[in-house]
């Protein structure tokens, strides 16, 4: 029994095995849950984290919380990759699937106590989880279909509601939702897409929330590169360069040997000679607006202010690519033609109705308005400060997300807990079905899903133990009388605290999100239950000369 | 046994639950009692020594908190609210920070009695649309073309500051100044006033105050860069240029082989020539000025100075930019390009004068100029310093009237009103949310109790008749004359402020205040880089 004492084979490390690994690891789960625990639901509160430097972040996405958190433990870490994988595949539900995941490792811990084995466990867990994701398809999804916007814009308030923009959920739904639709697009295979990504989110602090605004176009946050330029263009033509109107160089290292010394007056000319014929080549094409990556040299500008046109420089690539998809613009690289000559086509040029520069508190933002190929969409947050702004963006990330879901996989499922209750009377019901030692695993399962309406009930102040188990009463009737087959809607109101139907609330969330949550849940905290030895190096004693990290950090103990 | 479980770095410190609400309650009341005492018109400067040794001397809100350097990270994000606001609108730092300060503390009695935080947001949610809806009920409107209209607004916005002695002479310079940047843009169809751009305070100890003055044309810290040219001209003509008078090398890296000795003369040479052809080029133009925002070489001066041309080198890109505007020059590049049309013809007056051990460069009596220069004098840089600050104030105000031509009240005249509008409201409420919304409106009435501080009257006394007087209708633009701490009508007074500085003061306050109340835990200590103990390598996300 004592071998995770002190194992004499091992050098330099720790090890713990057994039993002790296993609470250990449960502790440390249901630890990072307790964290994040009073994120969920509509009357969930906020965390403030402070890092090293002191810069403050106010969050109520789990993801983002248990981002910054420096966890050691690696169980928990687990849980901190699972809030972090929830939030690249769907974007919303971090804060859930850490909890459910804890939960379940919670019941597990003690059902291994009574001396199960964890495989039976596992076996049951994956069982139980299948069995859910095929109910909740079969019985409880909504098809989004021919539900039309107003389900759309239900499930991104369902998101927000307990987020800080909770409050504006009015006018950031409908701003989530038509920037979702101005960015969707029809793939080759004839599928709608919505490339959520594209929608660019600017941030500037100023005015208040409400005073938000969705631009029907690209906004980037740029200036024009001299002031006598015009600051707003109509019918703009758009040139998208990726190379600089700088005075040409040669490349590093490229010596130019000059024999005759007016060569070398030919050679500053020509340098200069480059960049306008360059300009002009631009020029003659009727291009109005010219967007580069580079830098464009003080002495260029002139060119520009003389035709009229707009340029801009150092515009972050990532945005002008969206801005050359939007306007149909090529991005060009360089003006080098097959023939080995210099020519710029007007047919690389993008089209916009217009191109304006517009100050916003005390910056200025450029918009290119109307484009001609593919709408955009742009978001411009305000609020009273930084933080607030950086929190506004990732409520609104976690929004588009649902809607892209929504939109995607047209089926929603009702929230406020409906779909954790159902699932539970389901599980139990089944598990008395099955008759091996899996029955035990199953009813842990249909268990720890309750600790989502659980939760939802305690952040609400409520009287958590009596509303879910009226919650559950409905659903056992809703699921054993064919009578009373609506009920299965029901799901808690956390203003009042009574159970109320969920779905003509429009307390609604994409299924996806559901099943993905509950799945990648179970895949956790099986990952977690299987390990049973925990073996923990010392850091390795390096010979000869210390590395470049330590000489950094022992550079920095000197300063 | 069982050893502890650690699962956050041990450095990580972490508060949870109604601990943290009331810490963030306690940390926004005290920043907001550091600046009580710089509102109204008889607020006290303070003087701050920064860590190098420098000091600075103010009551602008903004410029005292960005000295300060807190803990906590609540206070931080109110620090950060006095820097939107003048972001924005340019004026009402300190207010926006008292009134944030304040609806912290409202919030304080519910948290303590055990309100759930999201109660108390909904009500302040809907207090602010309230707030703004009664804000844009009792505004006023004006003609910003009005002078004597405009004065009052902005002497009341200079009431509070230090150059309120010579408020007449402030009123007059913000406002000069403002009208001369205000650009009507036909195309966007909107109003343009770029007061960071194109007017610009340049301060030069030495003098009084009374010397100062808006320039119609501009000024920069520059002298002739040759002696025998000439240091005034009328009428002027001007070019501009942001190239170098200089011989330069070539930017790609060039290596000269020379077999003979003629050849590096005519090297030597050809640098010549090469100034020789570009100075020729300007003379040809027959300008009276050349200001470039490079250097001129020695010959260039010579060649310059015998055209009778006077040059003045290494300008600010800024200052090219604000001659450009004010004598209608186009900024040119390369002498050889040079058009007539280029040249700046708009200025009246070119002069070179002389304050104490240094020269100015003055290009006055513009016909039309579009940008300026207010010269300010004083007696010393810290004084300076703070009269900039109080006069940008008052510009911003300017701009705001002349963008937004909307009025309300001054002297807490308003706050009482929206407070009375308010309450009235709140008992037609039904639920728990009318006791925030209530506080809310109580709240409101810290600035003029802070007003009536300030100057020392006694606050219950005042703040009750004031609030009679307001139960009566009609009396909507009552409030405290700061200098006596009297109840007044601030119409009599002419103590007004521009709607947009009230409006976002209010959002600005209320939102900083939502959003401290939603925390229930600080974690600090959390990772960024990483420390010196823990794992190390497997950093749990990797970005």
């Amino acid at each position: 029994m004592n071998i995770e004492t002190q194992a004499p084979l091992i050098v330099g490390g720790e090890r713990t095995s057994g039993k002790n690994v296993r609470t250990q690891n449960v502790l440390a789960a249901s630890s990072i849950a307790n964290i994040v625990k009073s994120s969920l639901g509509p009357v969930g509160l906020d965390k403030m984290l402070v890092d090293d430097v002191g810069d403050v972040t106010v969050t109520n996405d789990g993801a983002t919380i248990l981002k910054l958190l420096d966890v050691e433990h690696p169980a928990a870490k687990v849980l901190c990759e699972l809030a972090d994988l929830q939030d690249q595949e769907v974007g919303d539900g971090t804060t859930s699937v850490v909890l459910i995941a804890a939960e379940l490792l919670k019941n597990a811990d003690q059902l291994a106590q009574s001396k199960i084995h964890p495989t039976s466990i596992i076996s049951g867990y994956r069982l139980a989880c299948k069995e859910a994701v095929r109910y909740m398809n079969e019985n409880l999804t909504i098809p989004a279909a021919d539900l039309g916007r107003d389900v759309v814009i239900n499930c991104v308030k369902t998101s927000m509601s307990s987020k800080i923009i909770g409050v504006d959920s009015e006018l950031f739904s409908g701003m989530v939702v038509d920037a979702a639709n101005a960015v969707k697009f029809v793939d080759a295979k004839g599928v709608a897409r919505y490339p959520i990504k594209s929608v660019n989110i600017l941030k500037a602090h100023g005015k208040s929330a409400k005073e938000s605004i969705l631009v029907n176009g690209y906004a980037i946050n740029c200036t024009v590169a001299s002031q006598a330029m015009p600051m707003k263009i109509v019918g703009a033509k758009i040139a998208c360069l990726d190379f600089n109107l700088q005075k040409t160089k040669m490349k590093m290292g490229v010596h130019i040997l000059v024999n005759n010394p007016e060569n070398l007056e030919d050679m500053r000319k020509r340098e200069l000679d480059i960049t306008k014929e360059r300009i002009e080549k631009i020029m003659a094409t009727g291009a109005n607006v010219i967007l580069t990556t580079g830098g464009i040299d003080d002495l260029n500008l002139k060119y520009f202010v003389e035709a009229g046109a707009m340029g801009v420089r150092r515009v972050l690539k990532r945005d002008l690519k969206r801005v050359a998809k939007a306007t149909g613009a090529t991005l060009c690289s360089t003006l080098a033609n097959l023939e080995g000559e210099e020519s710029f086509d007007a047919s690389m040029l993008g089209h916009a109705e217009e191109v304006v520069q517009e100050r916003i508190c005390d910056d200025e933002l450029i918009f290119i308005k109307g484009p001609k190929v593919r709408s955009a969409a742009s978001i411009i947050l305000r609020g009273p400060n930084d933080i607030a702004c950086d929190e506004m963006e990732r409520s609104l990330h976690d929004a588009l997300c649902v809607v892209k879901r929504v939109l995607e996989s047209k089926s929603v499922v009702p929230g406020g807990g409906t779909v954790e209750a159902a699932l539970s009377i389901f599980l139990e019901n089944y598990a008395t079905s099955v008759a091996s030692r899996e029955q035990l695993a199953i009813a842990e399962f249909a268990h720890s899903l309750l600790v989502i309406p659980k939760t939802l009930a305690m952040n609400a102040a409520q009287d958590s133990t009596e509303l879910v188990a009226k919650l559950r009463a409905f659903h056992n009737e809703a699921q054993n009388n064919p009578k009373n087959r609506h009920l299965k809607w029901s799901g808690l109101n956390l203003v009042t605290g009574v159970i109320r139907d969920n779905k003509s609330a429009g307390v609604l969330e994409p299924s996806m999100i559901k099943s993905k949550s509950i799945k990648l849940a179970t895949e956790a905290a099986i990952t977690i239950l299987r390990i049973d030895d925990l073996i923990k190096l010392y850091p390795e004693k390096k010979e000869g000369g210390p590395s470049y990290q330590e000489a950094l950090q022992s550079g920095q103990l000197d300063m | 046994m069982s050893a502890p479980v650690l699962v956050l770095n041990q450095n990580s410190k972490r508060e949870s639950g109604r601990k943290v609400q009331l810490g963030n309650v306690a940390a926004a009341k005290t920043i907001a009692d550091v600046i009580r005492t710089c509102l109204g018109p008889r607020s006290m400067l303070k003087m701050l020594m920064d860590p190098m040794g420098g000091i600075v001397m103010t009551n602008d809100g903004n410029a005292i908190l960005r000295e300060i350097t807190v803990q906590h990270p609540a206070a931080k994000s109110m620090i950060e609210i006095s820097r939107t606001q003048d972001e924005e609108v340019g004026d009402g730092t300190t207010s926006v920070i008292i009134l944030a300060g304040e609806m912290m503390t409202a919030a304080e009695q519910f948290l303590e009695q055990k309100m759930h935080p999201t109660v108390i947001i909904a009500a302040y949610r809907k207090a602010l649309d309230d707030m703004q809806e009664i804000l844009a009920e009792l505004s006023v409107s004006i003609d910003p073309t009005e002078k004597s209209e405009m004065r009052k607004i902005v002497k009341s916005a200079i009431g509070t500051k230090f150059i309120n002695k010579w408020a007449d002479l402030a009123c007059d310079m913000a406002i000069k100044s403002v009208s001369t940047v205000v650009l009507d843009n036909q195309s966007t169809g909107r109003r343009e006033i770029d007061i960071k751009r194109y007017a610009k305070v340049e301060k030069v100890p030495g003098g009084i105050l009374e010397d100062s003055e808006v320039l119609d044309g501009v000024m920069v810290n520059k002298d002739v860069t040759h002696p025998a040219m000439r240091r005034k001209i009328e009428n002027p003509r001007i070019l501009l240029l942001d190239c170098s008078l200089e011989y330069q090398k070539g930017e790609s890296q060039t290596d000269m082989e020379l077999s003979n000795e003629t050849d590096f003369e005519k090297i030597l040479q050809m640098e010549e020539e090469y100034i020789k052809r570009v100075t020729s080029e300007i003379i040809s133009h027959k300008p009276d000025l050349v200001f470039t925002e490079k250097g001129i070489s020695d010959l260039a001066q010579y060649f310059l100075s015998k055209a009778n041309i006077t040059a003045i080198r290494r300008l600010r890109k800024s200052d090219n930019n604000r001659i450009a505007r004010a004598c209608g020059g186009t900024v040119c590049s390369r002498p050889e390009e040079i058009r007539e049309e280029d040249i700046g013809t708009g200025a009246g007056l070119f002069e070179v004068r002389k304050f104490g051990e240094e020269y100015f460069t003055f290009i006055t009596k513009c016909k039309d100029p579009k940008a300026c220069t207010i010269l300010l004098r004083g007696a010393s840089k810290d004084i300076l310093m703070e009269v900039e600050r109080n006069l940008q104030d008052a510009m911003q105000v300017t701009r705001n009237v002349m963008i937004n031509p909307q009025l309300l009240p001054g002297g807490g005249a308003v706050e009482m009103a929206v407070a009375q509008i308010m309450k009235e409201k709140s008992k037609s409420m039904t639920g728990v949310e009318q006791w925030p919304y209530r506080a809310v409106a109580d709240a409101l009435e810290i600035i003029p109790r802070t007003l009536i501080q300030n100057c020392g009257a006694s606050t219950i006394r005042t703040i009750t008749a004031l609030r009679a007087k307001h139960a009566a209708d009609g009396n909507q633009t009552w409030g405290v004359n700061g200098e006596t701490g009297q109840i007044a009508d601030m119409k009599d007074l002419d103590v007004w402020e521009p709607v947009a500085v009230k409006l976002q003061t209010y959002k600005t306050a209320m939102e900083t205040a939502m959003l401290l109340l939603r925390i229930d835990d600080i974690v600090s200590g959390t990772k960024k880089a990483e420390g010196g103990e823990g794992t190390g390598s497997a950093a749990p996300t990797g970005q």
